[in-house]
């Protein structure tokens, strides 16, 4: 019975999010400079008002309504943040990482890996078809080289900059374009929770067997939220790229959109780590799978019986 | 120990002068051979076509003390020359962007000139001060414009300024000059003793 309780069944979305909750709160409220009432404030007026100048309340000095005209308003609410980030939190990424790698091997080390018994290899299921591989290596491949470039700027601090840097930049933006197909594609192939709304023929095609646990759902929804988080204030960080002209009417909004970025970034980051570790690091035998699209009968009987239930009744193996 | 007080050189525009006829951003970009979609110099005119309320104001860089975009890049590009002149190296800047989402006043210009519309190296005001290349070169100019504050020149800007709205020079002399024509009225160039 203790298993069914409410806790029990939901104790990875209370857990992710007392934990995003924690750390976000320590980070906003102690770790960050920027002007958070002004940040709420300004995204409600975007929303209700459609203007993007940042300009919250109507100028009621002649000094005010030029300062707001010639520099944009507000200048204190986030460009100190920018200026503490670029040059503090470069310097303390790595760690960020280092801490997330030794969480995972330390869990590693504790529940070890599960490794299916597989005696009979040569009975196989295919769970993934050519075009899911294809849209969940294509993302692989784009999600690797926009973690990699991405870090231009890190890359930049350390050689000084220079045209390596350059490079990686214009490539994170490029990367970046290709990658909004792909996210969509991908946010679609591994929506599992679409067999709840509808179950039909061409969805069973295109979206991956089997359905989520809690923690895979999460890592989901966040893949899809973060990406999307990333893909429009990215693609408005590059498109949105005022001119000495329109740099007042549009700066504000481009502060904030890097905001969304880095933020969209960092827990994308985190749940993808975390998503290769459960599926790749803490069970034997996934990897392959993901290559030939295919697994021993016993492997998925073991680890994703879910996905073989489906499988089966996908061909009416099942009474 | 040493006293010497080396110039701090600036830019002031007089609001009450200037007519916003953009002959100074005309005159940088054809100075420095400034690429189309980047203007190292803008003029910003409120309540337009308001009759005794529209002022105008020329920006370009304002070469601060205390530059927020020599603070935020992450590649150390800018350097800050003894007379207080903002310059930043090409050769290390990346483009990132850092220093527009920094600058209070949106002097840092980028070429769209990468594919599909990529930042290019960041571009801005020198004061007419070139770069880091050797000076008067040809990559110097080809990077940075003219060098005219080497041959003992004003910038292309603040020469051509019709009105004599927009001063350059060290920063007591300026202040000396807006504090002349505040109060010498009818002898010269007359103006308000206030600002904004």
């Amino acid at each position: 019975m203790e298993n069914s309780s409410f806790f029990n069944r939901n104790k990875a979305y209370i857990y992710t999010f007392a934990g995003l909750g924690l750390v976000g709160f320590i980070f906003l409220e102690f770790l960050m400079v920027v002007d958070w009432n002004y940040f709420i404030k300004y995204k409600l007026h975007i929303l209700f008002g459609g203007s993007l100048d940042g300009i919250l309340v109507p100028a009621t000095s002649s000094y005010e309504a030029m300062s707001n005209a010639a520099f944009g308003p507000n200048y204190e609410a986030f460009a100190p943040e920018i200026i503490r980030a670029s040059n503090e939190r470069q310097l303390y990424i790595w760690w960020v990482f280092v801490a997330e790698i030794a969480l995972f091997c330390g869990m590693y080390l504790f529940q070890g890996r599960r490794a299916p018994v597989v005696k009979n290899p040569n009975d196989q299921v295919e769970v993934f078809n050519l075009f899911q591989r294809g849209v969940i290596w294509l993302n692989v491949a784009i999600m690797i080289t926009l973690i990699i470039t991405g870090f231009n700027i890190t890359w930049g601090l350390r050689s000084g900059g220079g045209e390596l840097a350059f490079l990686l930049r214009g490539m994170h933006e490029m990367t970046g374009l290709i990658w909004i197909p792909v996210w969509m594609l991908m946010s679609i192939v591994a929506f599992k929770d679409s067999k709840m709304l509808f179950r039909n023929s061409l969805t069973r095609k295109i979206v991956i067997p089997g359905t989520y646990k809690p923690m895979k759902r999460i890592i989901y929804y966040f893949f899809v939220i973060m990406g999307a988080g990333l893909i429009v204030s990215g693609f408005i960080i590059w498109f949105l790229h005022p001119d000495a002209y329109t740099n007042a009417q549009f700066i504000q909004f481009k502060r904030m959109m890097l905001y969304v970025h880095f933020g969209s970034s960092v827990l994308l980051m985190f749940f993808i780590m975390d998503f290769v570790y459960s599926a790749l690091v803490a069970v034997k035998g996934n990897y392959k799978g993901l290559i030939s699209g295919k697994y021993p009968r016993e492997h998925l009987e073991q680890i994703a019986p879910d996905v073989l239930k489906e499988l089966d009744e996908k061909k009416g193996k099942v009474a | 120990m040493s006293n010497v007080e080396y110039a701090r050189m600036k830019f002031y525009c007089d609001e009450t002068l200037c007519i916003d006829c953009n002959g100074c951003v005309v005159a940088c970009k054809e100075a420095h051979e400034v690429p189309v979609g980047v203007n190292r110099r803008k003029v910003v005119t409120i309540n337009e076509g308001i009759v005794g309320k529209e002022v105008s104001v020329s920006m370009a860089c304002m070469h601060c003390t205390d530059a927020p975009c020599q603070q935020v890049c992450p590649v150390d590009c800018f350097y800050i020359r003894t007379d207080g002149i903002v310059l930043h190296d090409k050769d290390k800047c990346i483009g990132c962007g850092y220093c527009l989402f920094a600058c209070p006043f949106g002097a840092p210009q980028f070429p769209k000139d990468g594919a599909f519309g990529t930042k290019g190296k960041m571009d801005k005001c020198t004061m007419c001060a070139g770069g880091p290349e050797e000076t008067n070169s040809k990559e110097e100019f080809e990077k940075y414009g003219q060098n005219r504050m080497a041959e003992g020149k004003v910038p292309m800007c603040a020469s051509m300024c019709s009105t004599k709205a927009l001063l350059v020079g060290d920063s007591h002399e300026v202040a000396l000059i807006k504090t002349y024509r505040s109060v010498k009225k009818g002898q010269g160039i007359s103006t308000d003793s206030y600002g904004w």
